[in-house]
């Protein structure tokens, strides 16, 4: 991977965030959208060479640029639930790349836990608090977007600089395997044998959570006046 | 081979991460944090497919990510139910509303 080409996709990720995200200013949606293409028609020419298989490296920038743009949907959309309906595409090209992956069975579990429990869940508390006439204030103007930005792309370019050179050492080339790694059978083997005490903790950990969002969702508000609700 | 879920995975939990920092919406920054939650799945997964010594693929990831969905679906249901409850008391999910703990 070279460094200049990186750093130019980086910078193009980075400026058709900002332009995206929410705020004051004029709707830039379209620049944005322009600039965020740019960045990933730059991101598969750079990953494509790195992968094995025709039929794989197709179906992984496929995911790869579904999975990203929902992602940033997710942060820039003005309205909560299409943010979180943008939610369902990002776990469901992750889920397509566990497949790529040859993680099966979690492949399957993430689409039914996050896309079937936990966004329905995000879903129903939005309509809870759903208001009345079009995006909330808070939604229409991010809090400081070009710090924010700024300080993520920062981070995304100091990590992603050091795989570009990780790629180019040339690390482990893994053995190909004709699928069958992650099924149910092994994955079941694994935890129950490897990984028993931590199956027993989970369950503990999600009992202590039911009970705890029962607890706290009971909870009624007294009046009393702002500031000073215990 | 490893390399480019990698890249994918930091770019979602970089995303997740900016999310998280400039969204006002109660809702959103925890819909941020699941963004993040999938970014180290796939983390995870790519280095138990792809390990760094041998070439053996191992189950290490999946089990871990496994953990990470039952912790991820018990943040959900704790901090949406907060989120309720804070709602509840102030009729706005603006996270800028809740200075209780402001030093001014």
């Amino acid at each position: 991977m070279s460094g200049a080409l990186l750093l130019t996709m980086l910078t193009l990720g980075g400026v058709g965030l900002y332009l995206a995200m929410p705020g004051g200013r004029l709707n830039y949606g379209r620049a944005a959208l322009v600039v965020l293409a740019g960045a990933a028609a730059l991101l598969v020419a750079l990953v494509l060479p790195l992968l094995g298989a025709a039929g794989q490296r197709v179906w992984f920038a496929l995911l790869a640029v579904v999975g990203l743009w929902g992602a940033v949907r997710v942060i820039t959309h003005r309205r909560p639930v299409y943010s979180a309906l943008y939610f369902v595409l990002v776990v469901i090209a992750v889920a397509g790349m566990l497949l790529l992956l040859q993680a099966e069975f979690l492949a399957a579990a993430l689409i039914i836990i996050y896309a079937g429990a936990i966004l329905v869940t995000y879903v129903f508390v939005i309509m809870l608090a759903q208001q009345a006439g079009g995006p909330a204030g808070y939604d229409r103007r991010a809090r400081e977007p070009l710090a924010g930005v700024l300080a993520g792309f920062i981070l995304l370019g100091a990590l992603a600089t050091r795989l570009a050179n990780a790629a180019g050492e040339g690390m482990n080339a893994a053995a190909e395997t004709d699928g069958g790694v992650g099924t149910v059978m092994n994955v079941g083997t694994e935890l129950l044998t490897h990984y028993v005490v931590g199956v027993e903790v989970t369950g503990l950990l999600l009992l202590v959570a039911m009970v705890g969002a029962i607890a706290i969702a009971r909870r009624r508000p007294e009046p009393s006046e702002e500031g000073e609700v215990a | 081979m490893l390399v480019p879920y990698l890249l994918i995975g930091a770019t979602l939990f970089v995303l997740g991460l900016i999310g998280f920092v400039t969204r006002r919406n109660l809702i959103i920054m925890f819909l941020c944090t699941e963004l993040m939650f999938q970014g180290i799945v796939v983390n995870l997964v790519a280095f138990g497919r792809y390990p760094l010594h041998g070439n053996v693929p191992t189950l290490d990831g999946q089990a871990f990510s496994l953990f990470l969905l039952a912790v991820a679906a018990a943040e959900a249901a704790l901090g949406l139910a907060l989120v309720v409850l804070l709602y509840r008391y102030k009729g706005t999910l603006d996270a800028g509303v809740w200075t209780l703990l402001k030093d001014d």
